[in-house]
């Protein structure tokens, strides 16, 4: 056997190995592109098979084996445009065209007797040098577009066409030119070698290399995903996850679904509208209920219900796989592709691949969220520990002067029940009960802001009258009021809350200015909004303290808490009742000594009020106690 | 002999005047102080029979009271007084003859003066 024969054998058993390796595959999954491939290497098959019976026969080639060889060789082309076919979408013309190229060679070939006349030669060897180049073209472009696996595959699959192309441009060139077709005759087997060798590459890669083209993709897809876990949310996880799984397989689209075990739902981001869909639903639901990658070809056809979806997303084909971290199920991953991948197996694993990462990123953002929350947990724990230690110390120590004056008052009219009333201890003890109460009052606010129940009967009333009776009520030699306010300002409040939140504000303004400070309390409307400004020239608010003055038990940082008794407590519930009426307070000061103002704006009907507001002499009320 | 002087140091204004109040009754000395810095500069001065002890208190407290008496070697024995959950862990800490948790009755408070001042 010469080298020649030798390399034409091998190519021959490559071609016939290829054709088993893809029927194999076919009879585990037979979708149509594995049908379609079969039937490319099938027809090559034959003719192999029919040059070894032959060569064993030595018959030399009749007229029907040469026009049979010649037929199913002119049926390539049209074999490898229906393989492109079925993975783009390309003009219909095309297929057609090669279809009817095809029938007409056939009947050609079959009609006329060898040898052929040179014009039909030439017109079979353009036909399969045109559409091979062609199907070259479309593979390079579909590579183009994929990566891993696939690109490799596909850009395998595009040399094996032109190398089978190039044999036959040569075979015609060889027919056209006899004089040259000794030396040929090794260049087209070698080329015949090479196409086979491409093809076999692209249908039918080892798995070792196929390992070797994941990798790029696997990794880059892991390079991004070492930094997700530290993502703000799990949504933008999902959607980063989701991005990475779509680039890696060359998808336009992934959906990750997440299993909410609770709720018993799946629950998805489509088109970036969160919806919730039983688990078995969708296609990518079966691959939850299965725990096994599932593949469809055309996601319509095998499911109907969600036709619309899929359309939407612009799915024809879909690669799912299961989201499972061990025993756990977290979710699925699915891959939308607009068509059908040619490389199914291969997808599907790298979609397996891609998926157990996403378990292992989302297992991850699992336990750093599962760490924040019990920590949010002890903090809450710590939090209501503070506040009831604190709590409980602020009502012993009226408790306390309770308790021991009340047994004291007790023990001296026992002793002397003649005695006069001790005035000065009943005072006490009356002066101390009412601290009790107050506190006791605060710590039940408290709750109330927290439950959001704070505000409850609203009726009309009169904002300036309120103030007015405030200032009135807690004048004193020390404290003086000055009231700059319109006429009336009536408006929709809980009055109650409101006087206790004018009072609050009063107070605070007088504990905390130097005696003989005038306190300013102004009221004005301003479109649909009530604004209530008190001013005290007392010891100021430090600018850090702005903000957090308003939190539960804070106190600003230059009050002394034993100068100024008070649990922290008042301006949290005034914030209470004045964000459960709609509005906000803030409070301002230009530092420590330099007085302060707090602020409230409350929501008003607006311009029909504007007649109130058209009093002139917004009087000055001057209040002394 | 005179009758024991008791220091009564507490930042509440109300619990010092009824605690002195009580005292009194019975006939202890009684003076006060609303922090530690004032219960320092009473102590030097009038070496009292015992401190009652509140140990929240601003500009001195508990802690930083007793550690000035140790650097003075001023021994005086201590009944701590607080409203907090720890009072007992604190007079622990402080090395107090005893401890008191807010609110107290008149008679506790009585007994433990009593007990505390007899075994001097």
């Amino acid at each position: 056997m010469s080298a020649y024969q030798l390399l034409q054998l091998m190519s021959q058993v490559l071609f016939v190995f290829i054709t088993l390796v893809v029927t194999f595959r076919t009879v585990r999954r037979p979708l149509k592109t594995n049908v379609d491939t079969v039937l490319l290497f099938a027809t090559i098959a034959l003719i192999v098979a029919i040059s070894w019976v032959d060569q064993v026969l030595g018959l030399n080639p009749g007229r029907v084996v040469s026009a049979a060889t010649s037929s199913l060789l002119m049926a390539l082309p049209y074999m490898l445009v229906r393989l492109v076919d079925d993975f783009t979408a390309p003009r219909r013309a095309i297929p057609r065209t090669a279809a009817v190229g095809l029938a007409a060679a056939v009947v050609s070939l079959w009609v006329l007797a060898p040898p052929y006349p040179g014009i039909l030669v030439l017109l079979c060897v353009l036909y399969f040098v045109g559409f091979t180049c062609y199907v070259a073209g479309a593979f390079v472009k579909a590579a183009r577009r994929s990566s891993g696996v696939t690109q490799r595959r596909m850009q395998a699959v595009a040399a094996g066409s032109l190398f089978l192309g190039t044999v036959i441009l040569l075979a015609g060139i060889s027919a056209a030119t006899p004089s040259l077709s000794n030396g040929e005759g090794v260049v087209m087997t070698i080329l015949g070698l090479l196409s086979g060798l491409f093809f076999f590459l692209g249908f039918a890669p080892p798995v070792w290399l196929r390992r070797a083209w994941q990798e790029p993709e696997v990794r880059a897809f892991l390079d991004r995903a070492a930094s997700l876990p530290r993502m703000p949310d799990r949504e933008a996880i999902v959607h980063e996850l989701e991005q990475g799984a779509a680039s890696s397989l060359g998808a336009s689209n992934a959906v990750i679904g997440l299993w909410d075990a609770e709720s018993g739902f799946m629950q998805y981001n489509l088109s970036r509208i969160p919806r919730e869909l039983l688990p078995d639903q969708m296609i990518a639901g079966r691959a939850f209920i299965t725990q096994e990658p599932v593949f469809s070809d055309n996601a319509e056809r095998d499911d109907p219900e969600h036709a619309e979806v899929y359309r939407r997303s612009g799915a024809r084909a879909i690669l799912a796989a299961p989201i499972s971290s061990g025993e756990k199920r977290l979710g699925v991953l699915a891959i939308y592709a607009a068509h059908s991948p040619i490389f199914a197996d291969d997808d599907l694993l790298l979609v397996s691949l891609l998926a157990n990462q996403a378990a292992v990123i989302l297992e991850s953002r699992a336990l750093i969220d599962e760490a924040a929350r019990v920590k949010a947990l002890e903090e809450a724990a710590r939090l209501k520990d503070d506040f009831l230690s604190a709590a409980a110390h602020d009502l012993k120590t009226p408790l306390t002067t309770m308790v021991a004056q009340a047994q004291l008052l007790e023990r001296r009219a026992r002793r002397n029940p003649t005695e006069p009333p001790n005035l000065e201890g009943i005072e006490a003890l009356v002066k101390e009960s009412l601290r009790l109460k107050r506190l006791v009052l605060e710590l039940l606010d408290v709750a109330r802001v927290e439950q959001g129940k704070l505000v409850n009967h609203r009726e009309p009333v009169d904002l300036v009258e309120l103030a007015r009776e405030a200032c009135a009520r807690h004048s004193t030699t020390l404290h003086r009021y000055m009231l700059d306010a319109p006429g009336r300002l009536v408006e929709k409040y809980d009055s109650m809350r409101i006087m206790q939140l004018i009072d609050n504000l009063l107070e605070n303004a007088a504990k905390y200015s130097p005696a003989g400070g005038d306190v300013c309390v102004r009221i004005r409307q301003d479109g649909a909004s009530a604004l209530l400004t008190v001013m005290d020239p007392g010891i100021g608010i430090p600018a850090a303290d702005l903000l957090l003055l308003f939190d539960r038990f804070h106190r600003g940082s230059n009050v002394d808490d034993r100068r100024f008794s008070g649990m922290g407590l008042g301006l949290f519930i005034c914030r209470g009742i004045v964000e459960q009426h709609g509005g906000s307070i803030w409070a301002t000061s230009t530092g420590i000594g330099q007085g302060s103002t707090f602020h409230v704006v409350l929501p008003a009907s607006g311009p029909i009020n504007l007649a109130s507001r058209q009093n002139p002499s917004s009087i000055d009320v001057e209040q002394t106690g | 002999m005179s009758h024991p002087s008791i220091l009564v140091v507490d930042d509440d204004p109300s619990i010092r005047r009824i605690v002195s109040e009580i005292l009194a009754m019975e006939e202890y000395e009684v003076a006060t102080a609303p922090n530690g810095a004032e219960a320092l500069l009473a102590v030097e001065h009038d070496r009292p029979t015992l401190v009652l002890l509140d140990m929240r208190m601003p500009v001195l407290d508990g802690w930083g009271f007793v550690e000035a008496l140790k650097e003075r070697n001023i021994v005086v024995p201590i009944l701590v007084m607080t409203a907090a959950q720890d009072t007992a862990r604190w007079a622990a800490e402080v090395g107090a003859a005893g401890h008191l948790a807010k609110p107290f009755d008149m008679s506790e408070l009585l007994a433990a003066v009593e007990r505390l001042c007899g075994a001097i």
